[in-house]
Parts: structure tokens; sequence; C-alpha cells
């Protein structure tokens, strides 16, 4: 990069980043799964798998399908659970000078607060995701997410048990995702991650079965990034803390697309799942956009929508 | 679960030209690139997950074992099934594919194996190939029990006679070989021992989940050591979507869902919980 080039540097929400590009929840493992096609230390942050306070087997098979530029998952939040993500994945995960960023999920409050009061004694996490979004939990994860009420009390507890920057992460899966958005700002959320999959299913005519076992599930891809797009644009006019948007992001105009709608930074998904090295493609494609139309850096970008 | 596998050959993902891409049985197609970084290091049962289109319609890869490693050349032997199959065998020689591989496990080899029993079900016997063939090198005697519903679809029978497999055919209606399911061509060589001189063996499987269960079935009431390739349904094939995981049972008497594509594709036939 030459002395020219612009800065992709950042610090939203209280995170610093090299670039404002991460890897969402659930799409990149515990960063180790990739390390033939990335360097981790070019990633703005990772985020890694929903963790919960015990280890979560998930759900039966089966748990993926494709649909029309998109994919539905009911995984079932199967993840190590804190003990084991800290001594087995963290280790790793610290060799690397990505901020990491641990994606919390529970049934029940005291989960949440559990796991995140373990989380903040340790050094290596940099910021804490909550997920009050997963469609695929029968209670907690999403029920809280659809609430208000409930998603104030939540992210209220939880502040109470960490200093570390506090992202929540919403559902689409709402009336009107302000609401939600401006329940999670006042209860001290220092960000929002803007969306969680959309609440879908697929059906196999011929033999009339559900094609995921779970029945319904999280649709995420392509597919959903209009849907995506419009809440970020929804919450940037409502509260005043920094978005990360996600949702179907696979290449650099759909990143773009996503700061003009005022993400201050972005997350890639699904697309690792086809592209590993869709972050990166995606971090140079920033930067040559922003090259190309003399923006001096990324924040100059965050919700400069024409209307 | 682990996140590394060791002496797990490096990943890549590489555009690589296709060679060739014909029909060689009803609705069964092989497909050959010039892939060197992956043929050099592919292990047996090893696959492939190949971008079938750049569009985002068509949006998750399909992983493929590899069917045989020719120099720099590799080949996939895939059933034209659903809409990624049909875009894949409707590509010609010259076109580019995005592959990457080598990805998953290989099978494990006990010593003085004799025979080594490959069965496979439709285009499961692509799983196995490469297999037999590493195993015919080393000298190891392997029997070929290929299944298929009708003589139209029978796969690989001329390539594993070719690197001297012993081959027995099934079909489900009978137009050639055994009339019915190749299991029951594996009961019938297993009741008989002494006639197909079956002394220390070992079966390696791979096709449909129903044949694969009546294999464990089989080798544990005979007792012999089995492994099967699994095929789920694979979203990223590197380990993070846990789309295809397998349930496997755990010391503690409980199970734990592992990952087809990392832990797996082969798995131990009685740690498999159907």
């Amino acid at each position: 990069m030459d002395k020219n080039s612009p800065s992709l540097e950042t610090r939203v929400a209280g995170i610093r980043m090299k670039n404002p590009v991460m890897t969402a929840s659930g799409t990149f493992g515990y960063g180790g799964e990739y390390a033939d096609f990335i360097n981790l230390d070019q990633l703005g942050a990772t985020v890694v798998k929903g963790i919960t306070s015990v280890p979560w087997p998930g759900n039966p098979m089966e748990r993926i399908a494709e649909t029309p530029s998109g994919m539905l998952n009911a995984i079932g939040l199967q993840n190590v659970g804190v003990d084991g993500f800290i001594e087995k994945k963290l280790p790793y995960l610290r060799k690397f000078h990505v901020p990491v960023i641990v994606n919390v999920c529970g049934e029940r409050m005291e989960e949440y607060e559990e796991v995140t009061e373990k989380l903040d004694a340790i050094n290596g996490v940099a910021a804490i995701e909550l997920n009050i979004s997963c469609p695929n939990l029968h209670c907690g994860g999403m029920s809280f997410g659809v609430d208000p009420d409930l998603t104030h009390q939540l992210v209220s507890a939880v502040r109470e048990k960490t200093v570390l920057p506090l992202l929540v992460k919403l559902s689409p899966n709402v009336t009107d995702i302000t609401v939600i958005a401006s329940a999670a700002a006042d209860a001290g959320a220092d960000g929002l991650s803007v969306i969680n999959t959309v609440l879908g299913m697929a059906i196999d005519t011929s033999t009339r079965r559900p094609m995921l076992e779970n029945v319904t599930g999280g649709l995420s891809g392509p597919a959903i990034k209009p849907i995506a797009l419009g809440m970020v644009w929804q919450v940037y006019n409502t509260v005043n803390i920094p978005i990360i948007g996600m949702g179907g992001i696979m290449t650099r105009d759909d990143a773009i697309e996503f700061f003009i709608a005022g993400a201050s930074a972005v997350a890639v998904g699904t697309a690792n799942f086809v592209n590993p090295r869709a972050p990166l493609d995606i971090i140079d494609g920033i930067r040559e956009y922003l090259e190309q139309n003399g923006i001096n850096s990324i924040e100059d970008l965050v919700g400069s929508l024409e209307t | 679960m682990q996140t590394l596998i060791p002496n797990q050959p490096k990943k890549f993902d590489l555009i690589t030209k296709i060679l060739a891409n014909e029909q060689v049985a009803q609705d069964h197609y092989l497909l050959r690139c010039v892939c060197p970084e992956i043929a050099e290091g592919a292990l047996p049962g090893q696959f492939i997950h190949v971008l079938i289109s750049e569009e985002s319609e068509l949006l998750l890869r399909r992983p493929f074992t590899i069917y045989t490693v020719e120099g720099d050349q590799i080949t996939i032997l895939y059933q034209r099934i659903g809409a990624g199959t049909a875009v894949l065998s409707g590509l010609q020689r010259g076109n580019p594919l995005r592959v990457m591989g080598p990805l998953g496990n290989s099978f494990r080899v006990p010593p003085n194996l004799n025979p080594a029993i490959v069965v496979g079900g439709g285009a499961g016997i692509a799983s196995l190939m490469l297999h037999a063939a590493a195993l015919r090198q080393s000298g190891v005697r392997t029997l070929g029990l290929v299944g298929s519903i009708n003589a139209a679809r029978l796969l690989a029978v001329v390539d594993l006679e070719e690197i001297g497999v012993e081959t027995h055919v099934s079909t489900d209606d009978g137009s050639i070989g055994h009339h019915g399911f190749v299991t029951e061509t594996l009961t019938k060589i297993l009741d008989q021992p002494q006639v197909y001189e079956i002394h220390n063996p070992f079966i390696y499987a791979c096709g449909p989940h129903g044949m694969l269960r009546a294999v464990s079935k089989i080798s544990s009431t005979y007792r012999v050591p089995t492994q099967l390739a699994m095929e789920n349904r694979m979203g990223c094939a590197m380990g993070v979507c846990l789309g295809c995981v397998c349930k496997i049972r755990t010391p503690d008497g409980g199970f734990e869902y592992q990952r087809v594509c990392t832990e797996g594709p082969v798995f131990d036939a009685e740690d498999i919980v159907w």
C-alpha cells in the first residue's frame, strides 16, 4: 500500500480495527479453519461462533438447505461452551493481532450474564456481541430480540457484567427494528449488529417434508441483502450508536452500499462459505473504491446516502 | 471437535481448466481438470469443493470426491441429480472451474489386510476408486462390490478391473450381475469365506445412507472392521458452518455431531449413530 492510499483504520463502538471488515459469527469458525487462505491479521475483526455457558450439541440433520441466492440454516448453536472456548479456541486466536469479538447466546438471562462475566475476566477478547436474534432456539435467543422490554432488561443486565464494548445483534424478524434498536441503545449497547438471519423455510415437494429437520431456519446470503440494507438505514436514522452492517455481503459494492446506508463497519458472513478470500477481496475493494472516489476515510462514507 | 487435522495436505482454492466432461453412464459424468497443486497432495477419500457458477443464484459450492489422480490431473465422477450438477454437466472442455481442495480425511489401512472389500452404491463408488488404486498399488487384494439401479447407470467397473480389483456387480433390476442390492452380495461373500478367500477383511463403503446403514449392520454381524465415506449436504467444507455433521458416538456413551467435511468424510462404521 503506498502512502497516499486512504487509511482504512477505524474505531467502531470502542473497537480499534485496521479496516472496517469483520467476519460474521458462525461463518468463520474460530479462525484456524481458514489458515490456508487468510492471515487473520488482515481482518478488521473476527466474530466467533455463538458461545453458551455449557457446550451445546446442536440440532439434528438436515441443518442446511440452499435456496435461490441464499441458504437456510438451523445449526442450533453447536458450540464448545465458554470454558471450552477459553481453553481450546482462544489461545490460537491470541497469536494474532486481530480483535476477537465473541458472540454470546443463551436460553436464560443469567446464562448471558455468566458467559459475559467469564469473557470479561480474561485477556484476548475485544468485545462482546450479544446474540438476541438466533431464530433456531426454542427458548432464549430470538425471543429476547423480538421484545423491546426484554431486550432492554437483557442488555442492561449484561452491561453490568462487562467493561468491554458491547454489541447487540438484532433480528430482522420483528415488526419494527428501530424499536428494538432504541431499547438496546438505551440499555447501554455500544454498537448494533444489523442483521441476523431472516426466518424462512423450504419444502421437498416429493416427500412434503421440510428441507430442514428443525422445519424453519435462518436465511442468509445475497437473498437477504436488500432487507439488511433497509434495516441498517432505518436503524441509522434512529439511534446514535454505530452499526455493523451485515446480510448477504459478497462483494466490494455490497459492502459499500452498507456504509452508504449508515454502517460504520461491515461483516462478511455466508460469502466465507463460497469464497474463503471474500473478506480480503472486499477490504482491497473498499480501499480501491475510496481511492477512485477521492474519499479520505471510511467515516466520510458512512450514512452518505443521497436522498 | 478439532480445529485442524494434523498432517492434512495444504488446501488450495484455484481456477482450473476443464480438459473433459463426458457422460459415462446414464445421468453420470466424468470431469477431468488440470490441478497440479491438488493432485500432488490428495489422499484417497478426499474431496474438492466446486464452485458451480460465479452468479449467486446457485450460491453454495458442491463437494465431489476425487475419483482419480493422473499426473497433474484429477477427475471427479458425479451424478446429474439437481440444479448444480445440471449446470456442471453442461460445462465444456476449456471452461474454467474454481475448485477448493483437497479436503477431508482419508481411509485407514490395517496391516495384513486380505482382502479389502470396497462397496459402492450408485455414485458412491466414486469415493472409493482412489483408495482401491492405492490398495492395489501396495499389493493388497481388493474386491469391488458395485451396485446400481440398472446396467445403464453402472459405474467404474472397467476402471476397477483395470487395476486388478475383483469386481462383483449388483443391479436393482437385475439387468446385469446379481439381481438385488449390493449389500446382498456383501453378505453372500462374507457367508462363504473359504470360497471368496476372506481371511482378514476390511470393508470400505460409500453410497446412499440406507445402504451404508445396511453395510454397518452387516459389518457388526460379521465383525468386519468397516469405514464409511459419508456424503452429507455440505455448506462451507471448511469446518465452520457445521451444516454437514454426522452423529458420532463418544467414549462416555453419548454422542456428538462431527463435521463430515473435516473430521470426515471417512468414519468408522461402529462410531456412527444412525
